[in-house]
């Protein structure tokens, strides 16, 4: 493992080849690649540890009691308790929040993948006319400051009685969705070779029948790629869902977590239990389909 | 049949770009535009119908404590802003957050990408730890962040005291000018993982016999880096630090959880008043002309954005 680094990073033949070369160099430069490598996981380490820092101690926090919450420093609680969690489920809203959030998410996943690779597919296939308009227009919308949508959408849906509804947060975010997933897709179905499809299209089945039985199957990191993107963004999503709902029994997580600094003030032991609990999901989706999301995010960044 | 037409025509031909002048176009890519159309929809519903009421809103008195009120007024919200103490303190606040944000999230997202960048053990588990904060729900993290700089009780002042490096907690949220800095770590902790992923994608792009060539040819790593490496990401670089240009200054939850825009308005970017304009102190019409601002000021950027884009080909 170690060695492969090495030969990455010198040309080995080169050096080691001329002979010349005195042993003693040879250590002092095998020393010095050995703490170059004690420095890069240092590095490495501090940087995770950064990165982790928030959601380690509201982990820890959550199984702490109250009094241990103010005095133990440590990261492990030494006396684990569950007290925090029970208020969490018993005095609050929360799984109806949870569910909120859920209907909301997946409703988003989805029809962003539909109504996307109907979209990236035309996209991919078709040069018509307004393509890059309507292309760029997609990029743009994630450049549109929220507040700037959420005003007047907000008289709008009082108007037609859709706010405070869940629905208006499903629409809202499969647009901002669809924004990316199109692209995503669209870069996908490029690298599908034309061939694959036209002896589809021969055979007889219809272009639509071609896009769900050869194209799609064969674009699945982009999918998996576009679903956990729009399940994180509707589940994370805050500031539609402030704006949008009034009534705690359709808040979704986010919102619900927020009202919580309210009601709970500084008991900071059942806030941040319920906070685990929400990261819990986007956790465990997240680290199953880290792989391939990761190879997606970076096909799709480098190839069209 | 049909479609064994499309096939020649247009929509499959290999040729990149072909001038479509003439009319047959439109019924050739009929098939094109139903498939967007569902898209459209959505767009249309909740993107230019709200934007185009939204311009309307920047050119009026509009109250809703007072909507007797409500009339066109031409430029006067403009003009009203321009003139707006609060509105140059939010844009220079707006500023810092960016500048700061952005610039320290990039420097740390580089570091980790350079350090990601070869293949050993571990380097899977690395890359995955940093991408937590980019998955954690944010309203989570800033109330996490919330409570470790929380003055009194909060984690990262406890231990400082307990090192003995501080005597008095530090009021990381309390104080303006610390709160600035605080809202700065959190914004970097949560933009620097999008970073990372970026140029680690663009990195692992450079053929490896090119920095191999170089470093036979005598070159040291630093030279490797200031003169290959460097270069040969920078497309990428400028375009995600665009994008999160773009991103951090639309940010509404971080600045409104974290600090509620406080103390004294020290946090309060120009997303957060227009938002309190028309949310809070009910000028539908006023909040929506600096929302307009903001709008516009992002989208000069998000033209360089596209002209990059189109250049690097990341996209087309």
């Amino acid at each position: 493992m170690a060695s492969s680094s090495a030969l990455r990073t010198e040309p080995p033949k080169a050096t080691a080849g001329t002979g010349s070369t005195s042993t003693a160099a040879f250590r002092r430069k095998r020393l010095r690649r050995g703490i170059g490598r004690v420095g890069t996981h240092v590095a490495l380490l501090a940087i995770s540890a950064f990165a982790l820092a928030p959601l380690a101690w509201a982990i820890s926090s959550a199984f702490k009691s109250d009094t241990e919450i103010m005095t133990n420093l440590s990261i492990i609680p030494s006396q684990p308790t569950l007290d925090h969690f029970r208020v969490v489920l018993r005095e609050s809203n929360f799984g109806r929040w949870f569910l909120n959030s859920l209907l909301v998410s997946l409703g988003t996943t989805v029809l962003a993948i539909l109504v996307g690779s109907l979209a990236g597919y035309a996209m991919s296939r078709w040069r018509f006319r307004g393509r890059g308009f309507y292309g760029n227009s997609l990029l743009v919308i994630q450049m549109f400051p929220g507040v700037m949508l959420a005003i007047p959408m907000f008289l709008l849906l009082t108007k037609f009685h859709l706010i405070d509804t869940l629905w208006a947060l499903l629409v809202t975010y499969l647009t901002f969705a669809l924004a990316f997933s199109v692209w995503m897709l669209k870069g996908y179905f490029d690298g599908i070779p034309r061939e694959i499809e036209e002896a589809a299209l021969i055979d007889g089945t219809g272009r639509l029948g071609a896009l769900r039985h050869v194209i799609m199957p064969l674009a699945g990191p982009g999918i998996v790629t576009v679903a956990v993107f729009s399940f994180l963004l509707s589940w994370n999503e805050f500031f539609f869902a402030y704006v949008f709902l009034a009534s705690p029994g359709k808040f979704t997580l986010s919102l619900g977590l927020y009202s919580f600094i309210q009601q709970f003030t500084t008991q900071w032991g059942n806030i941040m239990a319920a906070g685990v609990l929400a990261t819990l999901p986007v956790l465990v989706f997240f680290f199953l389909l880290q792989r391939s999301l990761t190879r997606g995010l970076v096909a799709g960044a480098t190839k069209g | 049949m049909q479609d064994t037409i499309h096939l020649e025509n247009s929509p499959l031909a290999p040729k990149p770009r072909r001038r479509r002048a003439r009319r047959g176009g439109y019924r050739k890519n009929l098939m094109a535009y139903g498939l967007i159309l569902p898209s459209l929809v959505f767009l249309m519903a909740i993107v230019v119908y709200p934007l185009s009421v939204g311009l309307l809103e920047g050119f009026r008195y509009h109250n809703r404590l007072q909507p007797w009120l409500t009339a066109f007024n031409g430029l006067d919200n403009y003009v009203q802003a321009w003139g707006d103490n609060q509105v140059w303190l939010a844009l220079r606040t707006s500023f810092v957050m960016v500048v700061g944000i952005v610039g320290v999230s990039y420097a740390l997202g580089l570091v980790s990408g350079l350090l990601l960048n070869h293949k050993f053990r571990l380097r899977g588990v690395y890359r995955a730890l940093m991408l937590v904060p980019w998955v954690v729900p944010p309203v989570v993290s800033y109330i996490s962040w919330q409570w470790m700089l929380n003055d009194q009780s909060g984690m990262v002042n406890q231990v400082l005291q307990q090192l003995g490096l501080i005597n008095q907690p530090i009021l990381w949220l309390a104080s303006s000018k610390l709160a600035m800095v605080s809202l700065i770590i959190v914004g970097v902790w949560s933009r620097f993982p999008f970073m990372m992923i970026t140029i680690l994608a663009a990195l692992s792009s450079i053929p490896d016999d090119v920095t191999e060539a170089a470093s036979i040819d005598g070159a040291n790593r630093w030279q490797i880096f200031r003169h290959i490496t460097f270069p040969m990401i920078l497309p990428v670089s400028v375009i995600a630090t665009l994008l999160q240009a773009i991103w951090t200054f639309n940010d509404f939850g971080l600045p409104f959880v974290l600090t509620g825009g406080g103390p004294a308005n020290s946090t309060t970017p120009l997303i957060l008043l227009s938002y309190k304009e028309a949310f809070q102190r009910f000028n539908i019409g006023y909040g929506t002309a600096l929302a307009i601002i903001s709008m516009v000021l992002m989208l000069a950027l998000g033209a360089v954005y596209l002209r990059m884009q189109r250049r690097e080909g990341v996209y087309e």
